[in-house]
């Protein structure tokens, strides 16, 4: 007998076996529930520590978690409808201590303020984590541009917004940030207001997933806009608001239907306000059910 | 001394810890790709990046190096015929540490060069709406050999009091780990919260404090990244405590050593 048999058909059955297994190991892996996915992170005062004289690779790499983990959910998500909801309370924790790491890692601001927004509806945890980077990166005209956006669009404390915007003009040295806010710090200028807010960040951005939900909620904006306008037409010709879409659409003012593509439908409220059932988010992702956490 | 030293140089190139742990500065290789999952940092994740990796080398390199160097000629017994030489304990140990701290920095300033490469690499196909500090970078590349040459000098005192090879090594990643958290440590004993502890473990968190060498003081990591300013006093102390602090470690381990029994 010879001596190499045992070890030789050991390792290929070994290799054999292997491939049987990967197939079914990797789907195992892809499908495991969204909280194991996002993984179980040890609390920040033990990290803190541990991580020794690596606390800003520690921060970019909870950041860097967060995004794979949000770029899976988006990329699985068909075009138009957002069936299964991040994890948001599970992404604010991991970005909240990141920050707590390495106060200065715009990562974590940028990408926090995407999501508690619009899809968490934590609006002041988002301006206190704001507040917070902005105590440290003092020479960042986004967090204050941000911030003033947020007291603009969400909490319509147009006071606070305008000091906020001033202060992101003069650390840009971007005039046009004072000048847009001035146009739309009023209710009726909202529409427009999200629509500079979502083009301006969509300029600058490299992210394929992040580009996605921004190109997904100016469209939403858009559409918005739209209706608007035929709207302010309905109004001039009339001298009454319109009752629905619908009137829009018989009157020849509106071409076609405004497609939300968050899967919602678009209405008018009693006042004239263009709105829509989706909330211009995730769909079925409501401030009571994901408190994202400090 | 100089023959030692040359004999450790010699010696850690030949080394297969060495080998192995220079493979893993195959990994700045993945910095670029690894770097452009920031969507707004580009240029400060392959910073961080770079630097973490760089002191993460040292640190290996400082360990194992540090605590085994000595340790490898007393058991392989080539003390006996080094030592038989008209050569002082002193001059043997101080040969040994400065060829494992010159190979240590001549690492970093090795690492520090390719980290530039990478770094502009990144920030050409990626800009920065702030310019790079690249002198801020390098005093934070040469802070952090400082730093592990200062940890050699720890792996250096525990070789000389140990028979094995475990305290120098895992009591040397122990100093690590306390000296790079002893300040906040200390931040929170003279905070309010501390009240609750009593006077008692705030004393002897404060002892702990004086023996253990500060490391965060060398870790200018942040304002490398961020760009934030230097402060040239402070500079200036971190490397008097430095210079302060290995005295005291090199002639704590060549006082041991000379009243050491070599068997």
């Amino acid at each position: 007998m010879r001596w190499y048999r045992v070890p030789l058909s050991a390792l290929v059955a070994g290799l054999l076996l292997y491939a049987a297994l990967l197939g079914p190991f990797t789907s195992y892996m892809a499908r495991k529930p969204i909280e194991e996915k996002l993984g179980f992170v040890p609390s920040i005062k033990l990290i803190k520590p541990l991580s020794a004289d690596q606390k800003e690779l520690a921060a970019a790499s909870l950041v860097i978690k967060v995004l794979i983990y949000f770029g899976g959910v988006v990329g699985q998500l068909p075009d138009r409808v957002v069936a299964q909801p991040p994890d948001l309370q599970g992404m604010s924790r991991l970005l909240h201590g990141a920050v707590q790491l390495d106060p200065y890692n715009m990562d974590a601001y940028y990408f926090a303020q995407g999501f508690l927004t619009w899809d968490a509806k934590q609006f002041k945890v988002a301006n206190d984590l704001l507040d917070y980077g902005m105590k440290y990166r003092t020479w960042d005209w986004y967090l204050p541009y941000f911030a003033g956006f947020n007291n603009a669009f969400f909490l319509k404390d147009y006071a606070k917004a305008a000091e906020l915007y001033k202060r992101a003009a003069e650390l840009s040295g971007e005039p046009l940030y004072k000048n847009l806010a001035g146009r739309y710090l009023q209710e009726s200028g909202q529409t427009e207001l999200a629509i500079a807010y979502l083009s301006a960040l969509l300029k600058g951005e490299t992210n394929p997933s992040l580009k996605k939900t921004y190109q997904v909620r100016l469209a939403a904006f858009r559409e918005a806009r739209r209706v608007e306008l035929a709207r302010d037409l309905y109004k001039r010709q009339h001298g009454s608001l319109p009752a629905s879409i619908g009137q829009l659409q018989q009157s020849g003012l509106l071409t076609s239907p405004p497609v939300d593509p968050y899967g919602g439908s678009f209405y008018l409220e009693p006042d004239g306000k263009v709105a829509t059932t989706s909330k211009y988010a995730f769909a079925g992702v409501g401030g009571d059910k994901n408190h994202a956490a400090h | 001394m100089k023959t030692i030293i040359g004999i450790t140089l010699k010696g850690i190139f030949r080394d297969r810890a060495f080998h192995g742990i220079m493979v893993t500065a195959l990994m700045f290789l993945l910095i670029l790709p690894a770097a452009s999952l920031s969507m707004r940092q580009v240029a400060e994740l392959s910073i961080t990046l770079s630097l973490s990796l760089i002191s993460f080398i040292l640190l290996l390199l400082s360990v194992f190096l540090g605590g085994t160097t000595l340790w490898k000629d007393i058991e392989r017994r080539y003390t006996f015929s080094v030592l038989s030489l008209p050569l002082s304990r002193t001059a043997y140990l101080m040969g040994r540490f400065l060829g494992v701290a010159l190979f240590l920095v001549l690492t970093a300033m090795l690492l520090g060069a390719v980290s530039f490469v990478m770094i502009k690499t990144v920030s050409i196909i990626y800009p920065s709406e702030r310019p790079l500090l690249w002198g801020t970078i390098f005093t934070a590349v040469l802070l952090d050999a400082c730093k592990y040459v200062l940890l050699v000098g720890v792996a250096m005192l525990f070789s000389t009091v140990s028979t094995s090879f475990f305290l120098p090594v895992f009591g040397t990643i122990a100093v690590f780990l306390a000296g790079s958290t002893s300040q906040q440590v200390y931040d929170y004993l003279h905070s309010p919260s501390a009240d609750l502890l009593g006077p008692s473990a705030v004393a002897a968190g404060n002892l702990v404090y004086y023996l253990l060498p500060n490391l965060s003081a060398f870790n200018l990591k942040v304002n490398a990244i961020y760009r934030l300013p230097l402060s040239s006093s402070g500079i200036s102390l971190t490397l008097l405590y430095w210079v302060v602090y290995l005295t005291v470690l090199l002639g704590g381990s060549a006082l041991v050593l000379a009243r050491r029994e070599m068997q």
